[in-house]
């Protein structure tokens, strides 16, 4: 015989004010099966908790209904309770007649009549619940970091310094990222390389940390505390293990003038390369695409410089299976490429170049070895304009949001140039500054002040080449008069956005993305490093643009989480877990397609001589997430879900 | 007739040489148009299958008939295309294995009956695919045009006044091919999802069932429709959902044994942001 206890939460005035509350208890007291029913201000608080435990005592309650706020604020709360008071934590549920009642209606009779409604249809649900128990899992304390950034290098820092394992993985040749290609940071103004490569060489050398460069995933299963990764190393055709890095090969490799990935195209490489001087590992790593050799089959010149027969264009791709804990998603962005915006004349006038192009410049390891220089002639610019926004917070041609970090490298742009070129003369258009951060305001106000930057509020209508300049009209919309300037250079602050694969790459490893391709956190406020997948954490600009502050701190937050997942010898997982009847499964296998975890697999039925009967589905308990697409699947209804039984839900649906 | 006697010859052949243990064919029924299935083991009956135009229902069915192929011998069966698109279905839903069944294909135009090339669901993937190129967006049947003219209102009207006359007898369900489910989610009583009386609610809820169950699986040949005792044109249902599919997923049910179900499989690339 069920006794059912009812607490019905005033939260305050949350429901409190459009549930009438007592009416409530009444009327859920006189429900069948009901022992107790009972109404209190708060019962999340330490009082109201031991009232519910009290009662379970007392009444020898069989299950418990607490109608109050969402589950996912307070189920855990009073799941706990009633397990100190020796009920099955899985004998309590939660009815919300907050969010989904007292908060959506003004009318108070009708809001107390759902409310009762809700209530009722929880008990009935409660009245067919079962004991169950938590399923403990082991977990892997190994972390796979994806991404060589600096979020990435910070992260997997940040672990393996307390102890754990990490693999770091990273696509390109070489550690690094974005940041070693910036020349200085804002708000400082030191040096970006001067702080980024001893990181790199951290990274590299940490006895818990196994670096794999040159390498992709392939696929990621199970999870959280026991993914199984796959990581594709792609052929460097290099031995890492026999390659000094003594570079012979690269001033032999007759392909001199292949734009640099890393120069962003400003300078050239070689078709076996390694991206910049700094590259950890700094081993080479040979250009299939233009290498002469997979071309048309002969060259090989690399191969008879290399004094330790280091080079094997016969390497292959590798891969490498991993057993992974925790993941850090640290996959950084791209610029987006400015060519789309015809009116600024990028990719068509060789001296409007984008903001990173600008650092590359800027930058002391650069092509012009931090002089600036046009790259149309190499001389000096003498007047340069920047165009903030050139992508960003434009519905109609590039992105709706701010990319956040333009504003302020457009101040340091104006700056590096004013230091290196004394009488030069900048032109910034520009919609609104937006200079939040510490020490961010006073940086950009040094610009203005200190360096000259002249500030031009309005838009760029149109760049074209005169007489060998770059006209620049626009308008300034403080004066409200057009303006045009003749300028030799125009850098565009161009829009962060989302790596180009970052939305396939987020379907191979399971989590979800916006509308653009950044990375979704669990909560934005409360649980910004999660992701929607449990065991996956989310580290920098993959995320949503950020700056390098922000970047290096949410690394270490992310860290933080898998070292808390990593604290423990085992999981518990809900036991909410999909269940096959094995005697009405018809075992046509649509539940095996459609279950997104992989948990389904075929199994025989044997005969006492081993001959088959038949073959149903199973579903493996470990790797089972509950989340009930075989149930609805399934047509003769063999699959029911632990804690969401058909027969709890068909209760749930008559109790309304 | 030639094709009568052609195929009676085949029969005596497969079944004289122990190439197959069975074969499915149709014999006569009760009025001149109608036609019963035979089950035939030895040559000698041969000469009681009957193949004309009136042979029209899907035998497929039952093929799958709990232990007729679990000794993995071969049985032959007479079908129409739809009949060897249903033998694809099954086979992708693991029912069974199509290596174990010989088709013996037909078709018929007005009353002329003509045989198709092949004897494994394998060898008639080109005359299905052409089947799918042709198969009308748009219906002619009248009463299709005409339901899909109304009003939701007069829809619902329509298809109550229709389900008024189902007794919940399940002939649909036993003469649909599609339906070899050993326990059916109507017979499940713990909970009683499906009302077992015959008024509105529980036919609306049976047929409504009936009709998810097929979407991406019917092909349309008609059993239940023929199998209903009171004539609810079910096949109206039917049509409606495979346009459904066709529309929404480009899938012809029962094209190849490897076509997984349209409900059950997604792929990385589908546009739904849903699918992580």
């Amino acid at each position: 015989m069920a006794k059912i206890g009812v607490f019905i939460c005033h939260c305050g005035e949350n429901i409190g004010a459009k549930v009438d509350c007592s009416r409530l208890a009444e009327a859920l007291g006189e429900h069948p099966g009901v022992a107790v029913s009972v109404e209190y201000k708060y019962f999340c608080s330490d009082p109201g908790q031991e009232s519910v435990k009290k009662a379970i005592r007392d009444n020898n309650l069989t299950g418990v209904v607490v109608a109050a706020c969402s589950p996912r604020m307070h189920e855990a709360t009073f799941r706990k309770a009633c397990a100190e008071a020796g009920l099955n934590p899985y004998q309590c549920e939660i009815a919300n007649i907050r969010e989904q009642c007292s908060w959506v209606h003004t009318d108070k009779d009708m809001a107390t009549e759902k409310a009762m409604d809700i209530t009722r249809s929880m008990v009935e649900k409660v009245k067919r619940n079962n004991n169950l128990q938590p399923i403990e899992v082991p977990v892997t304390r190994r972390a796979l970091v994806i991404g060589g950034g600096i979020a990435g290098i910070q992260a997997a820092l940040d672990i393996a310094n307390a102890g754990q394992e990490v693999v770091l993985v990273e696509r390109e040749p070489s550690l690094g990222g974005h940041m070693a290609q910036l020349s200085e940071t804002f708000p400082t103004l030191d040096c970006s390389q001067c702080i980024m490569t001893p990181r790199m060489v951290e990274a590299a050398q940490h006895p818990n940390i196994r670096l794999l460069t040159y390498a992709e995933i392939e696929s990621v299963d199970g999870y959280i505390g026991n993914f199984k990764v796959k990581v594709r190393m792609k052929s460097r055709c290099v031995d890492m293990n026999s390659c000094t890095g003594c570079g012979d090969c690269i001033t032999k490799c007759p392909l001199k003038k292949i734009p640099s990935e890393f120069d962003c195209g400003l300078g050239k490489r070689t078709a076996i390369y390694t991206p910049f001087a700094q590259s950890v590992p700094n081993k080479p790593v040979i250009d299939k695409a233009n290498c002469i050799y997979f071309k048309n089959g002969k060259c090989k010149i690399c191969t008879k410089s290399c004094q330790f027969n280091s080079i094997n264009f016969e390497m292959q791709d590798e891969f490498i299976e991993l057993e992974i804990g925790a993941i850090v998603v640290a996959t950084g962005f791209q610029v987006q490429n400015n060519a789309q915006y015809g009116e600024y004349g990028y990719g068509k006038y060789p001296d409007v170049i984008n903001g990173l192009q600008f650092e590359r410049l800027a930058s002391a390891s650069g092509p012009t070895a931090g002089k600036i220089l046009r790259p149309s002639d190499g001389k000096e610019p003498q007047t340069v304009v920047f165009i903030q926004c050139a992508g960003s917070r434009d519905p109609s041609k590039g992105v709706r949001y701010c990319s956040k970090i333009c504003c302020m490298y457009t101040a340091k742009h104006a700056m590096l140039y004013a230091h290196k070129v004394h009488d030069g003369k900048t032109h910034i258009f520009y919609m609104d500054i937006r200079a939040a951060g510490k020490g961010y305001d006073e940086f950009s106000r040094r610009a203005i002040e200190e360096d000259e930057a002249s500030y031009v509020r309005g838009r760029v209508s149109k760049v074209w080449q005169e007489n060998g300049k770059l006209m620049v009209r626009g308008v300034d919309t403080l004066l409200g008069k057009p303006v045009e300037i003749a300028a030799d250079m125009v850098v565009l602050a161009t829009t962060m956005i989302p790596q180009p694969d970052a939305k396939e790459f987020a379907k191979t490893i399971g989590i979800g993305y916006d509308e653009y391709g950044f990375y979704n956190e669990a909560h934005l406020k409360l649980r910004p490093v999660e992701s929607s997948t449990a065991g996956i954490f989310l580290a920098g600009a993959c995320q949503s643009p950020k700056d390098i502050p922000d970047s290096v701190a949410q690394a270490s937050a992310s860290a933080s989480k898998v070292l808390a997942l990593f604290s423990k010898d085992k999981l518990e997982r809900e036991p909410v877990i999909a269940i096959n009847n094995e005697a009405t499964c018809a075992g046509c296998w649509g539940c095996v397609l459609a279950c997104p975890y992989n948990a389904i697999e075929k199994k025989d039925i044997l005969d006492r001589s081993g001959r088959l009967i038949k073959r149903v589905a199973f579903v493996n308990p470990g790797l089972c997430q509950g989340c009930g697409t075989c149930v609805t699947f399934c047509r003769s209804n063999s699959i029911d879900l632990a804690g969401f039984t058909e027969k709890q839900i068909f209760a749930e649906v008559m109790g309304l | 007739m030639i094709t009568q006697e052609q195929y009676r010859t085949r029969v005596k052949e497969l079944l004289s040489s122990g190439t197959v243990k069975m074969v499915i064919g149709y014999k006569p029924g009760s009025t001149p148009d109608r036609r019963r299935p035979l089950f035939i083991r030895t040559a000698e009956e041969a000469n009681r299958l009957v193949l004309d135009s009136a042979c029209i229902t899907n035998l497929s069915g039952y093929l799958v008939t709990e232990g007729l192929l679990s000794d993995e011998k071969k049985v032959a069966i007479f079908l129409r295309p739809e009949g060897i698109r249903s033998i694809n279905i099954l086979a992708a839903e693991s029912q069974l294995n199509a290596d174990q069944i010989i088709i013996l294909g037909f078709d018929s135009t007005g009353s002329v009956v003509k045989t198709l090339d092949g004897t494994h669901a394998g060898d008639f993937s080109e005359l299905l695919g052409s089947i799918k190129q042709n198969s009308p967006v748009k219906p002619s049947e009248v009463l299709f045009e005409q339901v899909e003219q109304m009003t939701p209102a007069e829809r619902f009207a329509f298809w109550q006044e229709e389900f008024s006359r189902c007794i919940k007898c399940y002939a649909c369900r036993q003469a649909c091919p599609m339906c070899y489910c050993r326990r059916c989610i109507v017979d499940s009583n713990q909970p009683q999802w499906v009302n077992t009386s015959s008024h509105t609610l529980g036919n609306f809820e049976w047929n409504i069932v009936r009709a998810f169950h097929l979407a991406g699986r019917c092909v349309e040949c008609g059993n239940c429709g023929r199998a209903c005792p009171v004539n609810i044109p079910l096949r109206l249902i039917n049509r409606r959902m495979a346009q459904e599919v066709i529309e929404a997923f480009d899938h012809f049910p029962g094209l190849n044994q490897t076509q997984e179900p349209v409900l059950a499989s997604f792929k990385k690339d589908d546009s739904e942001t849903f699918i992580l």
